[in-house]
């Protein structure tokens, strides 16, 4: 099969929740000689978008979002192996978390499989995380990005603590920082200095990629 | 505290209704969830082992504000827990899912039905149930907010793997369903002999969550006998499903399911016009931008134009938050949410609904 209708069926394999076939299919795409990050980013991934298209059209649900991601990971393992160095240059890294308070996930884990599929190596701290801990993995990896969740209102005060942090320690200017679930609107992202806000998970990965990418541009200018 | 007086007692009120009768106003329930904790001054891990603190907030709370319904229920998991699954219970909040019961479907014929009388907190429950009744029954309704049984076969084996195994294995999904089913009747029985009524939250029932069509390949047949079992019991009964659910809204009033509480996500003329004739339709003020972080007017403003698009509904409509209210709800905005019932008055008229809604009646 030519490459560009491996592709195909590699998107199609993670839309159909298929997840013998993804990973058959990475077998062969990577034995026919091809690029494992092309693989990825014009096969999976595409898969993934269209995933998540389906997801805001209310055509997939939850349990199909999950099924998806499954099917693309099982495809990822087998490809990660085979991507050449200067690939990794491209990877950003983001640590998320549901903030402390709050245990619903959901949303969260969507934002992190949907930024994986962008380009993201993501730390996922998991749920009901202190505002010192974010700052802390964001510092350790050296993070160019924190998301944070909430599904309560109650806990939506510790998303400025975590700004605040960030700050303190000067790494700021440094982190994009995002916001979401929800309780939380774009209004409220913007009152505490949050970069980014975007309802769905899929819009929020797309907006993560952009505005980590603006972000390093205008840092590299700004060395110059 | 509140500006307006009820002229009836919520029992009387809901007689009054279903026969047809005059009442003094619509009927309001704020739906307080843990925050009943703040209105009797316990701490909400109190709940956990003390039903006289748990049936002491439930009695604070009917007191203070006067709603149309006293609930005893503190969180989604008494059943679940009662099954196996491992729960946190923080000292002052919610308590929360810490591991399902199992991890694997070939442990599924491990699960066995609760007893009731026995299982965990469940005898807690149980005993604040006979308190309540015995103390406030003369005035309000009271019931048992009983999680669906879908919603509890979720946390028997854990969210995500539940999700996935509804497109990979079926069966298993049913076997868990059915358990769950099983302890929800039991627990239903348990709470309908101590004089009970029931109400339902099904929360992962959630068009939100799965789709309409696992809704209804999985969670109907099970919600769909428990309606049965308590309408055999010559009772009626509400749920509540959180999030989106215009999908199943038809499936619901086809089950016989007698009140729908719907969530602020959702339309809520859109609901009275499709179901409002077979169902009464209850919701849907915003619990956390308008009754947690809103102001009073904002929280009057609100519940005035919900009863404006649903006071017709001809199955009946009560004005309720859209979901359970965050703990820390000022006390304040729920005052002014049965307010604006009170304000109000009945009959309902358009003239009046005009003239409230035209002025501001608190100046913060």
């Amino acid at each position: 099969m030519e490459k560009e209708n491996m592709l195909k069926e590699l998107a199609r394999s993670v839309v159909d929740m298929d997840e013998e076939t993804s990973a058959e299919l990475s077998k062969s795409y990577v034995e026919a000689g091809f690029d494992a990050y092309d693989g990825i980013s014009s096969g999976l991934s595409v898969g993934m978008d269209e995933a998540g298209r389906l997801y805001e059209e209310e055509e997939y649900y939850i349990p199909e979002l999950l099924l998806c991601s499954d099917a693309m990971y099982a495809g990822l393992d087998v490809l990660k192996p085979h991507l050449r160095r200067d690939d990794s240059s491209e990877t950003y890294k983001a640590v998320v978390g549901v903030v402390e308070g709050d245990t619903h996930d959901i949303g969260k884990n969507l934002f992190k499989v949907m930024l994986e599929t962008v380009g993201f190596e993501v730390y996922d701290l998991g749920r009901d995380v202190p505002p010192k801990e974010f700052v802390d993995k964001a510092i350790e990896v050296g993070a160019h990005l924190v998301g944070m969740s909430t599904l309560m209102t109650t806990t939506m005060p510790n998303m400025p603590i975590v700004i605040d942090l960030l700050k303190a320690e000067g790494i700021r200017d440094k982190t994009i920082v995002m916001v979401g679930g929800g309780p939380i609107s774009r209004s409220f992202a913007q009152k505490i200095g949050a970069d980014g806000y975007e309802p769905e998970a899929s819009a929020g990965a797309r907006l993560a990629r952009e505005l980590v990418t603006t972000k390093l541009e205008t840092m590299s200018h700004a060395a110059v | 505290m509140p500006q307006f007086k009820d002229l009836m007692t919520p029992l009387e009120r809901a007689k009054a209704m279903s026969t047809g009768q005059p009442v003094d106003r619509l009927q309001c329930n704020p739906n307080l969830s843990n925050g009943i904790a703040r209105i009797s001054g316990c701490r909400i891990s109190e709940f956990n082992h003390d039903p006289r603190a748990l049936a002491d907030a439930v009695i604070a709370t009917h007191r203070r504000f006067g709603g149309d319904g006293a609930k005893v229920f503190t969180d989604l998991f008494t059943v679940a827990e009662a099954m196996g699954a491992k729960i946190k219970f923080p000292d002052d909040d919610t308590a929360d899912l810490l591991e399902p019961a199992i991890d694997d479907v070939s442990r599924i014929d491990e699960l066995e039905p609760i007893d009731p009388e026995k299982a965990c907190r469940i005898p807690v429950h149980l005993k604040a149930m006979e308190m309540v009744v015995d103390e406030i029954s003369s005035e309000v309704p009271c019931t048992a907010l009983v999680v669906g049984p879908f919603t509890t076969a979720f946390f028997l084996i854990g969210v995500e793997k539940m999700t996935r195994l509804m497109v990979r294995d079926p069966q298993s999904v049913d076997r868990l369903c059915q358990v769950s089913l099983e302890s929800t009747l039991r627990y239903v029985d348990a709470a309908a002999s101590r004089g009970m009524g029931i109400s339902i939250a099904e929360p992962l029932s959630s068009c939100t969550v799965v789709s309409p069509k696992h809704f209804r390949r999985y969670a109907a047949p099970a919600v769909g006998k428990l309606l049965n079992h308590i309408k055999d019991k010559g009772m009626g009964t509400s749920m509540h499903i959180c999030g989106k659910t215009d999908g199943i809204w038809e499936d619901l009033a086809d089950m016989g399911l007698n009140a729908l509480s719907i969530d602020n996500v959702v339309p809520l003329p859109d609901c009275v016009s499709k179901v409002g004739d077979r169902m009464k339709i209850m919701g849907k003020v915003d619990p956390s931008s308008v009754m947690f972080a809103g102001t009073r007017e904002e929280v009057r403003k609100a519940c005035l134009s919900d009863i404006r698009d649903a006071y017709r509904s001809p199955k009946g409509f009560a004005l309720m938050s859209g979901c359970g209210l965050p703990v820390e709800t000022p006390i304040r905005n729920i005052d002014a949410m049965m307010d604006a019932t009170r304000e109000l008055g009945w009959p309902i008229t358009e003239e009046k609904q005009e003239k409230a809604l035209a002025i501001d009646r608190y100046d913060d």
